[in-house]
């Protein structure tokens, strides 16, 4: 079936099997390799997205659930403004080691602040509660996101 | 050459430019963009899908096997098992005990029986269900009292014990004859999953007729060239490794790495075309090597000051179907049998069983977690019988300069213990936040834990590292080392070394991903070497190249070598302002002098005796040392625990880089705490039960406590590269004694068996304690 969506800003339209997950299509189809596969059964956060700007784990939601949706990566928030702070913070703090739960991470730190530019440590700690990382113990990602918030 | 002294005694200044200070990691922005390439990154449409086919049974002769009705399949390309291997079906680490793909029997549920390859996911599922194997169950062992009984089916010829390992230092029946006081348990430690986020995943693709490469995920590219070649029964260079970005691996990528690439090269090299293969959650957490359970008998002696007297101990390795890493695991634990405590008379015998399970392999901290968890909490029960602190306990048999190990290894340096003790506890403010609080059902406790952990192989095994590197004609510089980025930042690590020994800026520096084809085995990124032994082939390359670098300055400015100054990407006389040159004129000027502007650098610890027979000797190169305070409140009425803050402290030699260790003491404490409070892999049967995210739960950000600023004591090791030792590994070891000893403290239940889940406390405090 055709599935037509707005990809990071952009129309497109793609062809897709009903039980396709959004995050295959991203990969697979759209080749859009910033989400990353974790367990496809919506535990590790890896695959996160924003779907109208909610995050979701796209390995849970069906290619045509998106259809006449906004889907956005961090390929399309490259410039936001949020985004910069963010990516920033966890640079400088060292919240990013390997790196693989960090596109997803970052998705959820975003919708976070978005929604809620002042958090307190624990509506941080809740945001991304859904996000396991393995490396870093969630210490510096917890600051990281708190500074960015105090430069917002 | 002392490498702990190269910044003085060869480039002439006390002051570190890059080495010491943190930096922003040199691939954080691409992490950050979502642009960093991890393996499955790299598969193109079009390649064919890998897919195992895995014993249901947990002990069992294979009687046939058929793979005609998954060949039918629309979309399958061929279905491969042990008799078409074309080299050794044979793939064992340590011992020849581990069939690539079994032909005869199966020793767990998951054991590999054959490969499927399909054009798509789905044709390779189906195939992967319609391959029938047929088996003829024997009976199986699952524990270690099982497999050791006298009537027990032998899981390989053999027998059931994969190895044995001892330690006979003094007198210990004297020793215990001395001793006021003497505590004795059995201490057990389950099965822990790495759950890194990224699965295991290899890529493999063929180049002509004699060559395949293979991008993957893994910690030891040129371990990964030497089981591919061994199964194609190839030469080693006929086979090219590259290890992309790996998502995390812990240990356990050490292990999975060989194996995964193996059948996605021979999937390759068989077809003739580009092969992946993919793991899901469920194999990740099922079917890899896991975290060795054992369980360790201790019986320890104290004399009325409150000095160890003796040490008694049996260990009892279970490593699942294969011995997989059982020989320096045990032989690890052995020889750390008593932390990091002198103690005179030491008896220690290690036995490694096989069972039926899903084998151990490496993790994070090796044997030593199970092993200080054990000691560290018959300190406290010491501590207690005598009415001493633990801390002072501690530090009465702390080990120091001049004293000697479990298996009488002479410390001559290197050793910052002690410091790490007294750190935690005045960071703590130890003696106040000891005094018993309680609000209701809730009491808090405080508990410390200690490590120590050697670097490098042990027993004096050899072992080396290599690298490379290049000054390039615009005076940027081409770092490459086979030591792996795996979240942990060693490679950064390394360009800072030779960054700061050749005087370059570190934006300067590429670093390469690890590719066996460019360069000679620099050996894995494990057992804490990546940095003590990798760092210092750098710093070799590094001098090489500086020694170049230097003389063309010198001929160019006319001034003696030892004038040279070399720092931000430009050379200098010392004594004349006026002549300095950009590191990008200098390299022109070398190119076209004939100076050399690669190096290559190589380095070997020195090695010294070891005795097996009596498990003496010179066990480890040096040692890192680590020391941690936590603080917990339990709700007495739940049995929940909640980790409020932990204090952690580390001799680290030479902290090359604090933010990168913060991150590998905070990523260590969370692993800690996973296995202290609630990890656990379960099995029934010898299948594993809780093979997913959800039902194997690892600590969250909700889990995360207040952790205070890491206390990093420096006491260089003389043989590395500014005196640094690993710090990953260390890391976690203090953690899991600290929480343990900490809810001892707040409850008077001293807990044998981790994790202490909110259900074992709970039972412990209706049973009333102890
Ligand atoms: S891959 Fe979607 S939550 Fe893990
Ligand atoms: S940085 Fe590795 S999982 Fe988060």
């Amino acid at each position: 079936m055709k599935v037509s969506f707005q990809l990071n800003g952009k129309d497109i339209e793609v062809e897709a099997p009903g039980n396709r997950a959004l995050l295959d299509l991203l990969r697979d189809d759209l080749g859009v390799k910033s989400v990353k596969k974790g367990c496809e059964n919506g535990e590790c956060g890896a695959c996160t997205v924003l779907l109208d700007g909610a995050p979701v784990t796209s390995c849970l939601v069906l290619a045509p659930q998106v259809e006449g949706r906004a889907v956005t990566t961090i390929d399309g928030l490259v410039d936001d403004p949020f985004m910069v702070k963010l990516r920033q913070a966890f640079l400088e703090d060292g919240a990013i080691q390997c790196g693989f739960c960090t596109p997803g991470v970052l998705i959820s730190s975003y919708a976070l602040l978005k929604g809620n530019p002042k958090p307190t440590a624990d509506e941080v700690k809740k945001a991304i509660e859904g996000n396991l990382c393995r490396c870093t113990g969630y210490v510096a990602i917890i600051k990281a996101i708190l500074h960015a918030s105090e430069r917002i | 050459m002392e490498y702990d002294k190269i910044l003085e005694d060869l480039l002439g200044r006390k002051e570190f430019l890059i080495v010491g200070k943190s930096i922003i990691r040199t691939d954080a922005l691409d992490k950050a963009l979502g642009r960093a390439k991890y393996t499955s990154d790299y598969i193109q449409p079009g390649t064919v899908v890998v897919k195992e086919v895995y014993s249901t049974h947990p002990h069992a002769l294979i009687k046939r096997l058929d793979t005609s009705a998954a060949l039918e399949i629309p979309g399958v390309l061929a279905v491969y098992t042990g008799a078409d291997v074309p080299g050794e079906n044979q793939i064992g680490y340590a011992m020849p005990d581990q069939p690539f793909l079994c032909d005869e029997k199966v020793h767990f549920i998951g054991d590999p029986i054959a490969i499927v390859c399909a054009e798509d996911e789905y044709a390779a599922q189906e195939a992967r269900d319609a391959v029938v194997v047929e088996y003829d169950p024997l009976p199986a062992n699952f524990t270690i009292d099982e497999t050791l009984a006298k009537d027990a089916i032998h899981i390989h010829e053999g027998g059931n014990i994969a190895l044995t390992s001892r330690i006979r230092k003094g007198d210990v029946e004297k020793g215990f004859s001395e001793a006021k006081v003497e505590v004795e348990g059995t201490y057990e430690t389950p099965y822990q999953d790495h759950a890194y986020i990224e699965p295991d995943v290899a890529y493999a693709f063929p180049e002509g007729a004699g060559k395949v490469t293979v991008i993957g995920a893994m910690q030891s590219p040129f371990l990964v060239r030497e089981k591919v070649a061994g199964v194609l029964g190839w030469n080693l260079n006929q086979v090219r490794v590259i290890q992309a970005l790996t998502g995390g691996a812990f240990g356990g990528k050490d292990d999975t790495g060989p194996l995964v690439s193996a059948k996605a090269a021979m999937a390759a090299v068989k077809l003739g075309r580009p092969a992946a293969l993919v793991y899901d959650r469920f194999e990740v957490t099922a079917y890899t090597p896991k975290r060795f359970p054992s369980r360790i008998h201790l019986r320890t002696g104290v004399d009325k000051d409150g000095m160890l007297t003796a040490t008694k101990v049996d260990i009892k390795l279970d490593c699942g179907a294969y011995a997989n890493r059982a020989p320096y695991w045990l032989w690890r634990q052995t020889v750390h049998a008593t932390g990091p405590y002198e103690v005179p008379n030491v008896h220690v015998d290690g036995t490694a069983v096989y069972t039926n399970k899903v084998f151990g392999g490496s993790y994070r901290g090796f044997g030593n977690l199970a092993v200080h968890f054990a000691v560290d909490s018959h300190m406290d029960r010491l501590a207690n019988e005598l009415g001493m602190d633990p801390v002072e306990l501690r530090l009465r048999n702390v080990l120091t300069v001049g004293k000697r190990t479990a298996s009488n290894q002479l410390l001559d340096h290197s050793v910052g213990i002690e410091e790490c003790i007294r750190g935690v506890a005045e960071a703590s403010d130890w003696a106040e936040i000891r005094k018993p609080r309680r609000k209701g059902n809730k009491v808090r406790g405080v508990g410390i834990g200690t490590a120590h952990h050697g670097i490098s192989t042990s027993r004096g095994a050899p072992d080396w590292s290599a690298a490379s590197v290049i000054l390039n004609e615009d005076g940027s510089f081409t770092y490459r080392t086979s030591i792996c980025e795996l979240g942990q930042g060693t490679p950064i690590g390394h360009a800072k070394i030779v960054a700061e020994i050749v005087g370059a800026k570190m934006e300067a520096f590429h670093i390469e991903i690890p590719d066996t084809d460019t360069m000679a085995n620099a050996r894995p990124t494990h057992g804490s070497r990546g940095l003590a032994l990798g760092g210092t082939a750098a710093a070799d390359a590094a001098l090489k190249l500086r020694e170049q670098m230097v003389n063309t300055a010198a001929t160019l400015f006319e001034c003696e070598k030892d004038r040279i100054d070399l720092r931000n990407s430009m050379a200098s006389c010392k004594d004349d302002p006026s002549k300095k040159m950009a590191f990008k004129e200098l390299a022109h000027e070398m190119y076209v002098r004939g100076a050399n502007p690669a190096a290559y650098g190589f380095f070997t610890p020195p090695r010294r005796f070891f005795d097996p027979e009596t498990g003496l000797g010179v066990s480890y190169p040096a040692y890192t040392f680590a020391a941690t305070v936590c603080e917990v409140e339990v709700d007495l009425e739940t049995g929940q625990v909640e980790i409020l803050k932990i204090w952690p402290a580390m001799d680290v030699g030479k902290a090359i880089d604090p933010l990168l260790i913060d991150g590998q003491i905070h990523g260590a404490i969370s692993h800690g705490i996973g296995i202290a409070l609630m990890e656990s892999i379960r099995l029934d049967a010898g299948e594993v039960i809780n093979p997913n995210l959800t039902d194997y739960v690892i600590p969250s950000s909700m889990d995360t406590p207040e952790v205070a600023e890491s206390i990093l004591v420096e006491k260089p090791y003389r043989h590395s590269a500014f005196g640094a030792k690993g710090v990953g590994e260390p890391a976690i070891i203090s953690i899991v004694p600290a929480i343990s000893n900490a809810i001892y403290h707040a409850t008077g239940v001293s807990f044998n068996t981790i994790p202490i889940t909110a259900e074992r406390l709970h039972a412990a405090l209706r049973r009333g304690g102890q």
